[in-house]
């Protein structure tokens, strides 16, 4: 009986072990710290830190816009929540408009952003109530982001000039 | 004190060796970066996959398992199940093992690869018992730790050192395109490695029945005497 009971423990646990080997090796996590984030993943309870992404936002405001999306990337390590990474797409959008050209690298590191973003929402859609935003949804910031990195005759337009940043 | 011994057995059998044996699965892939400190986990290669069978195999030739007894239609399925999980652990093991200690890329990747295929298949072919299998695979992963962790690694060591010259002249002309790795990550391995030669210590050929070690130990010694018959004859 004792025995049994050992056996039945030991396909439990030799189960359980493999499944966590394997999620480690699905999920690559690179610290102990990401591991731990995972796991809250996994087991549905993982949330931002407010603290940094309220931190993250006032640098937002400053135009301290690389500050900002440092405080956000911490406030979300695993990249899951879709209004953190609507912000930081928006805060790669704002450094990276010129009334010229943009940049470009800037505006792919968005546009991936706002992709995930959109990605994570449910339905795919997102919409950000924030009075000091002028673009409330992803899928205006996505286009935003997506007319900035295309080359078109439309980039010659001088009137170009005079159009304002979101 | 019988009840203890069967428990103890029990608990070594069905907990302790698969748990060392997913253990070097776990480690055997795990590298530390020797610029940020960050893991790095490396599933293991396809090749490491093909050296884990030929060394699965082996073992049955060798006798260090016996498949026969491990896998068995006359026992109950929780412990076929049980027996088939410790193999499979054993298989994935031995792929981490030899992931543990191949380099991850370049020609030296391909260089220890041919030479464990090469020993591997060549040992197919040898006499062997369940000792002198495990000695010879002791010396095998010494030598590619030895070679992995100390001569190779040595090469990216920045700050030199007698085996850095050595490496460096050994292998001069030959294009080490090898990641460094930090330090640590020879103890991982090393760790890895002794809990495989552990796990494979404790490995039985033939798995103990609860209450009927002594038939176990007369159907082991009715295939000796009759493996000493067909010599004989």
């Amino acid at each position: 009986m004792q025995r049994k009971f050992i056996q039945i423990a030991g396909l439990i646990w030799t189960l359980v072990y493999a499944s966590i080997i394997v999620w480690i090796y699905a999920t690559v996590p690179r610290s102990f710290k990401e591991v731990a984030t995972n796991t809250q993943i996994a087991a549905g309870i993982y949330e931002i830190n407010q603290e940094r992404f309220n931190n993250g936002l006032t640098l937002f405001r400053r135009d301290q816009f690389r500050a900002a999306r440092d405080e956000w990337a911490g406030a979300d390590p695993a990249q899951r929540d879709p209004r953190t990474q609507f912000y930081i797409a928006y805060a790669c959008y704002r450094e990276g408009w010129g009334r010229v050209y943009d940049d470009d690298a800037l505006f792919k590191q968005g546009l991936e952003t706002v992709n995930r973003a959109i990605s994570l929402a449910p339905n795919g859609t997102l919409v950000v109530d924030d009075p000091n935003l002028q673009m409330h949804t992803a899928a205006e910031l996505k286009t935003e982001l997506e007319e900035g990195t295309e080359t078109s005759w439309n980039d010659l337009n001088p009137v170009k000039l005079f159009r304002k940043r979101k | 004190m019988k009840n203890y011994a069967n428990r103890n057995q029990a608990l070594l059998h069905f907990i302790v060796l698969p748990t060392i044996l997913l253990t070097v699965g776990l480690l055997g892939g795990l590298r530390i970066d020797a610029q940020t400190g960050k893991f790095i986990f490396i599933a293991p290669p396809l090749v490491t996959l093909v050296l884990a069978i030929l060394l699965g195999s082996l073992f049955v030739r060798a006798g260090a398992i016996d498949l026969h007894r491990w896998l068995d239609i006359e026992q109950p399925t929780l412990t076929n199940v049980s027996h088939l999980l410790t193999l499979l652990a054993l298989f994935f093991a031995s792929a981490q093992a030899f992931n543990s200690v191949l380099p991850e890329t370049g020609l030296l990747h391909w260089m220890f690869s041919f030479f464990f295929l090469w020993t591997l298949w060549t040992n197919q072919f040898s006499a062997f018992d369940a000792r002198r299998l495990l000695k010879s695979l002791i010396v095998l992963f010494a030598t590619a730790f030895v070679l992995k962790h100390l001569v190779v690694a040595g090469l990216n060591a920045p700050e030199g050192g007698w085996i850095r010259k050595l490496a460096s002249t050994l292998l001069q002309g030959i294009a080490i395109d090898v990641p460094a790795f930090a330090p640590i990550t020879g103890y991982v391995s090393f760790f890895a490695l002794a809990l495989y030669v552990l796990g494979l210590l404790l490995l039985t050929p033939v798995p103990v029945r609860p209450d009927s070690s002594a038939v176990n130990n007369l159907a082991v010694r009715e295939d000796a005497l009759a493996e000493l018959d067909q010599s004989a004859e």
